[in-house]
């Protein structure tokens, strides 16, 4: 077998193939959301920065919500399929240390993944969210594997 | 288990009462927000139900301009030649406007994607800023306004300035705040672009001399779909696409932009960007470094 290609995540993009990708990002209280269709061999990833869009600027995937939405129907427009659809979810680090009051943005971006995949109907095969350090991943679109180093 | 006295019990119920009025405070807060966050994405919903009928005047205009140009051009008469001249620059500028707005749409298209990415290289800032302020220089014209660029960047001006970054962005933002500050000047005024150094990051500022903004519209013009009422330019009335863009770039670019304006007066836009890593970031798979140590697999 040819080796994968490799492609860089940027925070605020995603990225969406039907081929033999390894696609890796370094995360600190940015959460990253996996999707992968084994059936179909369709993967997908993004790189969330804050929970939600307030309706400031454009709404890109720099927001969850955001995010989200679009990786999933991207994934959806590229012939993946709900029902073989699984999710997995890293990062949300609380590395800055609390910076806002009340509420740390790593555990609100580690939340809304969960909540939104919920709704979505998109089961969470697997996660590591939280914790005060960063995360290097590399996501394996074809396989759906996902290497993690804490940084 | 011990009995309380009455006072204590007293105590008790008083601590757990502002518990409770500390929580319905903290809710209020919050439900405060949500209003306010569930009203500006009304408003940007119906700006964006409404952009069709804005940008009319952006793409439509310019195209029927250049067809009626292009048909005059068509049945001039061998003498009369030199009318063409005018007619093609006219042409182009028309032109020229459609592609930069065409790009704008096509960015924001992009940026909300999420397939934006940094694409850094050396980047001869001076020359990339003479190319983007001639290519104004016919729409300033038009008005009459002067354009000076200050060179800061560089002290030994016998050598070119290099900084690492995005050109095609930096293009982008710069066109857009060129744009902007021609639209919202006034007849013969002067618009000054600056460039310097600080703390190794690129500062570029536009000023004009226009219409200024109010402080509250200081605060919306990031949005996207969102135009500020001028009164000095009711033809040319924009997309309300730049600015937003502009920031969601700048974003990309680690940057920031700000705005100091204050009505009547003339506003200047400032953004600073660090310089980028030329090659791919260091972080990007290293297959080796994965091999050994604490990965874990999922």
């Amino acid at each position: 077998m040819n080796a994968p290609e490799t492609h860089f995540l940027y925070p605020s993009t995603l990225f969406v193939s039907r081929k033999h990708v390894v696609v890796s990002t370094v995360l600190g209280s940015c959460v990253a959301v996996c999707l992968h269709d084994p059936v179909n061999g369709v993967g997908g990833i993004n790189h969330y920065m804050l929970p939600l869009w307030n309706g400031q600027g454009l709404p890109t995937p720099k927001f969850g919500n955001i995010a989200i939405m679009k990786l999933a129907e991207k994934v959806y427009a590229m012939g993946g399929s709900k029902a073989y659809l699984v999710a997995k979810v890293f990062g949300g680090g609380n590395v800055i240390e609390n910076k806002c009051e009340g509420l740390l943005v790593g555990n609100r971006n580690a939340d809304i993944a969960c909540e939104l995949l919920a709704e979505m109907g998109i089961r969470i095969v697997a996660k590591s969210l939280g914790g005060t350090r960063g995360r290097k991943i590399e996501f394996d679109t074809l396989t759906g594997e996902v290497r993690q180093r804490i940084i | 288990m011990k009995h309380l006295t009455d006072e204590e019990i007293i105590d008790v119920l008083k601590a757990r009462m502002k518990e409770n009025k500390l929580a319905l405070e903290e809710m209020k807060i919050l439900t405060d927000e949500l209003k306010s966050v569930n009203r500006k994405l009304e408003e940007s919903e119906a700006l964006k139900s409404h952009f069709i009928s804005n940008i009319t005047n952006e793409i439509v205009n310019p195209f029927s301009s250049i067809l009626g140009l292009s048909a005059n051009i068509l049945s001039v008469e061998k003498e009369n030649w030199k009318k063409v001249h005018s007619m093609v620059a006219m042409i182009y500028s028309e032109a020229f406007m459609l592609d930069f707005q065409l790009k704008n749409i096509f960015a924001a298209a992009k940026l909300e994607a999420g397939e934006v990415y940094p694409e850094i290289v050396k980047v001869d800032v001076q020359s990339l800023l003479s190319t983007v302020i001639s290519s104004f220089r016919i729409e300033a014209r038009r008005k009459k306004i002067t354009m000076e660029l200050k060179f800061e960047a560089e002290k030994d001006s016998s050598k070119t300035f290099y900084f690492k970054t995005d050109p095609e962005k930096l293009r982008l933002i710069l066109s857009n705040l060129l744009h902007n500050a021609v639209s919202f000047s006034y007849e013969g005024g002067l618009i000054t672009i600056r460039v310097w150094l600080e703390d190794g990051r690129l500062y570029i500022s536009v000023r004009d001399r226009g219409t200024g903004l109010s402080e509250s519209n200081q605060n919306i013009i990031f949005d996207r779909f969102r135009r500020v009422e001028s009164g000095i330019n009711s033809t040319n009335r924009g997309h309300g696409l730049g600015l937003s863009i502009n920031k969601a770039m700048l974003d990309i670019l680690k940057g920031n932009i700000r705005v100091q304006s204050e009505s009547g007066r003339g506003t200047i836009f400032t953004f600073d960007l660090p310089e980028g890593e030329a090659d791919a970031p260091a972080i990007a798979t290293d297959s080796n470094e994965m091999f050994f140590d604490d990965q874990q697999i999922f």
